[in-house]
């Protein structure tokens, strides 16, 4: 009994690893092309989560057309904060910038202006609220600070201001759409039928959300390794002052990697709820921040077929973590999965900090 | 008794052997070179010199004590003294802090307290002459003047072994002549092992040394006295790339 | 005299916390706000003992304010009927430190040896993960919390309880603000502070000069931890007499220290004071103008500070004053 449900518990487990290892691409890429984490990472998953959500409630549009727009509006977002806040902070070449241009500001603050707009759109909240106001205001304030005064890159503290900036980025997006959404917790039913395989039912959402998972980390191989574009973004990976040497523009590199990362990421919300279709709310990303973490270090911070890997492990040790846990009495298996998840955090940080899974 | 002794020292990166079993041994007082041309593993081996990061395979010895898995602070307790290929002060800490912190950590660091830090950074900044700058953050220095910062820091941690990464790169031949008998000096005052690296500035080498290491692709090459070192047809090889006819056969 | 004039920053930081106490006793009806702003200013001061001097970010530290607060419940829970009187709450606070305290060296254990980026994974999942093993295990009555009114009202009185959850417990925070700044100007006039200087601005130089880093991360991470368990025990445990997972290890009381820290001047003595106040005020006025919305203002703010202004208020004032009669006194 126990082993049949076990069983069934790690083909879920499987399935929904496939989308994890999808979702923690995303956060892989940043860090190995730009040594940066995103530490906001889940408030992106969120927004990808609300795009599916709207797109699907206020047009009809199924999740699965949802993953282009999530894309598309992920790339943007990442080009935005990557021109606006992070460039300032990292220069690719140890010298270099130390101003943008103001031209990087304002096109930054005004496609930022631009996404809140669409967004206020597509919520149908029309009525200008002055807070809203306020906050674009700020976001002026900033562009325009920026241009007079110029960023600070910071010789040996540009990690711990990008981690800040990364953070204050999730901030920023939760608390928006919390003006917009409120903090309820939302879902959308789309019902397309579901598969038994005798040890477990697995709905087509769900099948379609691996699947499409695995798609994406098939194209982007063969978008690394066939194309390109893709391997000078690999050569940046392996040797920066390398590929400078051999003309590749780091510079556009960098922005073109974080913004992919997000795109990524954003996406990856679109499929999570394909997978679990409730519970969207703008505090969401919590935990698959803390999830990405643990599937990432799983599989090497900086690779993302590693993190694509480490996905699905961690999909198998939650499932059957929860499984087990549920049998011993006088505790809570779900709170006690995700302790149990923390902790192999700590335990690979411990003995292999730069991943379990990745080859020697 | 020689004061530094490295046994096949090895150090890898991934495929790239940096340091390629390196033996050698510095005594005290000695006043000495380690040349090879960019990306011989020069400061790789220094690293594992003084512990920045540990060495894959062979020993270290710090006056017959086996200082292999000793990490960076521990090594520097004992007497080892390091600058940097381009400058590390800490930037925003003033000039006098910056030894300061030298004097308080290094070999002597457990007996002296703060103020008494203070003072030797004053004597360490008169000696380099920076005294107008004390109190200005090293940050907004030039290179040359971290460069002094960086020694007068290493000086004042009263190392037996100093340690010191490309020291005149960069520098004009006025200010390379400066620079050498600097240290000459320091080594004769303070009576400290000098080991420095350069990368190809000849000039530096003969007024400098008394005793050569060439490294090449990560391995020793040559250890020699100054005089047949910087004569020896390996070493011109390795300077030049290629001996003169094969640069001429392939046009 | 030189030496006792390295501690004048001190007087400052006094002058302040006084002007705030005495501000909330003359106006009985201010008194709330003055405990809100003590609480801030107290949260910054604790934060930048480790992030301001070791320029290394503890996402997860709400989980050493929680864990104090968890001590405090505890000593009266368990405690109230044995006759200790006011005692229990002595023994909370013992048992807030200690809490803290060992929970920062298990957490440190792990985090201190990475370097940055890692440091900063290690720790954001610390007070979830440690929400989550008391929910998960049943600890101290799970996700159910501990609600300790009746009890702290049987052990010392209605009275008592009284103006020590309102009154008292205020003047505690007080003196942990205090201590804390204290700690930190010690820190600073001593070899601890040097040490951390050196390892905020380059790590591996700090090594080579012969700092052991490891070592002074973890005073500067215990020190910094066990202020935020007794902070936790005084403005949360003894204020609210109730606790529960969910909100005690909420990451939202992280996001605020770092605003704070920012704000003020990350590594700075009096940065703390002037962040809290700063922050404290405008929250204040943001929940009745615009409530709700004090993140979605706050968080473009942090973003303009780091990139744009990244010592913050007191780092930029202490420039100004450099080279005046004002320099000793402000850092
Ligand atoms: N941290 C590192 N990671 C990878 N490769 C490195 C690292 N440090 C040095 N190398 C490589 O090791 C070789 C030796 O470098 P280095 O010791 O800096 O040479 P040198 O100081 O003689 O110019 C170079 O090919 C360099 O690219
Ligand atoms: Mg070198």
């Amino acid at each position: 009994m126990i082993f049949e449900q076990l069983a069934g518990n790690l083909v879920q487990g499987l399935v929904l690893g496939a989308v994890y290892g999808m979702a923690t691409m995303g956060l892989s890429l940043i860090f190995g092309v730009l040594q940066i984490v995103n530490v906001g990472h889940g408030a992106f998953i969120m927004v990808g989560a609300f795009t599916a959500l709207m797109m699907f409630q206020a047009l009809g549009i199924p999740p699965v057309i949802a993953l282009p727009a999530a894309l598309i509006l992920g790339m943007l977002l990442g080009m935005v904060i990557y021109y606006a806040a992070v460039k300032p902070l990292v220069s690719p070449s140890g010298s270099g910038i130390r101003k943008p241009s103001g031209r990087d500001a304002g096109i930054a603050v005004a496609i930022f202006i631009s996404l809140m707009v669409v967004m206020r759109f597509l919520s149908g909240y029309y009525k200008l609220h002055t807070a809203f106001s306020i906050f674009v205001g700020l976001l002026f304030l900033y562009g325009l600070l920026l241009y007079v005064y110029g960023g600070r890159r910071q010789e040996k503290a540009a990690e711990l201001a990008t981690l800040l900036v990364t953070f204050a980025f999730g901030v920023i997006l939760e608390e928006f759409v919390k003006q917009l959404f409120t903090s309820e917790a939302r879902g959308y039913n789309w019902d397309i039928g579901k598969l038994d395989i005798g040890i477990t039912v697995l709905p087509y959402t769900k099948l379609l959300a691996a699947l499409g998972s695995v798609s994406i980390a098939v194209i982007l191989y063969l978008w690394f390794n066939k194309t390109r574009a893709g391997m000078a973004m690999r050569s940046v990976v392996e040797d920066s002052v390398g590929a400078r040497v051999c003309g590749v523009n780091v510079d556009w590199q960098y922005a073109l990697s974080f913004s992919l990362g997000i795109g990524l990421t954003v996406t990856s919300g679109v499929l999570l709820t394909m997978f679990i279709p409730v519970g969207i709310n703008p505090y969401m990303g919590g935990p698959y921040t803390l999830k990405a973490f643990v599937i990432a270090v799983l599989g090497g911070l900086a690779s993302p077929y590693g993190a694509f890997f480490g996905g699905l492990v961690f999909g198998l040790i939650e499932n059957g973590s929860y499984t087990l846990f549920a049998v011993i009495p006088g505790v809570e298996p779900f709170a006690l999965t995700r302790f149990f998840s923390f902790l192999i955090l700590l335990v690979i940080l411990l003995i292999r900090p730069t991943g379990l899974l990745r080859a020697k | 008794m020689a004061l530094l002794r490295c046994e096949n020292v090895t150090k890898r990166f991934g495929g790239l052997v940096a340091v390629d079993s390196m033996t050698f041994e510095i005594d005290s007082g000695e006043l000495m070179a380690i040349v090879g041309p960019n990306g011989a593993g020069k400061t790789t081996m220094f690293n594992l010199i003084n512990g920045v990061f540990p060495a894959d395979e062979g020993k270290i010895w710090f006056e017959d004590l086996d200082v292999t898995n000793f990490p960076a602070y521990k090594r520097a307790h004992l007497g080892m003294g390091r600058t940097f290929q381009i400058p590390r002060p800490f930037a925003s800490a003033s000039v006098q802090e910056n030894i300061a912190i030298g004097a308080m950590f290094g070999s002597a660091g457990a007996e002296i307290n703060v103020e008494r830090a203070m003072e030797m950074a004053d004597h360490y900044i008169e000696i380099i002459g920076l005294k107008k700058h004390r109190d200005k953050p090293a940050g907004g220095l030039t290179p040359t003047e971290k460069k002094l910062v960086e020694i007068a820091r290493a000086l004042a941690m009263k190392p037996r072994l100093l340690l010191m990464d490309e020291a005149m790169a960069g520098m004009n031949p006025k200010d390379i002549d400066g620079m050498v008998s600097f240290i000459r000096h320091i080594r004769d005052t303070e009576g400290i092992a000098i080991v420095s690296m350069v990368e190809h500035i000849m000039r530096a080498v003969a007024g400098l040394a008394e005793r050569v290491i060439v490294m090449h692709q990560g391995a020793l090459l040559v250890d020699e006295p100054t005089r047949e070192a910087l004569t020896d047809p390996r070493v011109v090889e390795v300077y030049l790339g290629h001996p003169p006819e094969e640069i001429d056969a392939q046009g | 005299m030189r030496r006792a004039q390295r501690y004048y920053p001190i007087i400052p930081v006094l002058v302040a916390y006084a002007m705030l106490l005495g501000y909330g006793l003359l106006f009985p009806g201010k008194w709330q706000l003055v405990a809100q702003l003590a609480f801030y200013c107290t949260l910054g001061q604790a934060f930048n003992l480790f992030m301001g001097m070791t320029g290394y970010v503890d996402f997860g530290y709400v989980a050493f304010i929680g864990i104090g607060t968890y001590g405090m419940a505890i000593s009266i829970y368990y405690l109230y009927d044995k006759g200790l009187g006011l005692f229990i709450v002595v023994i909370g606070f013992i048992l807030a430190a200690i809490f803290s305290t060992l929970l920062s060296l298990a957490v440190g254990a792990v985090a201190l040896r990475l370097r940055g980026a890692y440091f900063a994974i290690a720790t954001i999942g610390v007070n979830e993960g440690f929400r989550y093993l008391i929910e998960g295990a049943r600890i101290w009555n799970g996700a159910d919390g501990i609600i300790f009114s009746l009890h702290l009202k049987k052990a010392v009185g209605r009275e008592t309880m009284m103006v020590l959850s309102t009154f008292w417990a205020d003047v505690l925070v007080f003196t942990v603000a205090i201590a804390a700044a204290v700690l930190t100007l010690v820190f600073m006039r001593n070899k601890v502070g040097y040490a951390l200087m050196a390892l905020r601005m380059d790590e591996d130089a700090a090594k080579v000069m012969g700092i052991n880093v490891t070592k002074y991360k973890i005073i500067a991470f215990i020190t910094s931890a066990t202020l935020a368990g007794l902070l936790g025990a005084a403005a949360w445990a003894l204020k609210l007499t109730y606790i529960y997972p969910v909100d005690a290890f909420a990451i939202h009381y992280t996001v605020e220290a770092i605003i704070i820290v920012l704000l003020g001047g990350a590594g700075t003595l009096m940065g703390p004071i002037v962040g809290g106040l700063i922050y404290g005020v405008a929250k204040y006025f943001l929940a009745i103008v615009l409530p709700g919305f004090q993140l979605l203002i706050f968080a473009p703010i942090i973003i303009t500070i780091i990139v744009i202004f990244p010592e913050g208020t007191v780092g930029i004032l202490k420039k100004r004053v450099m080279g005046t009669a004002l320099q000793k006194y402000i850092i």
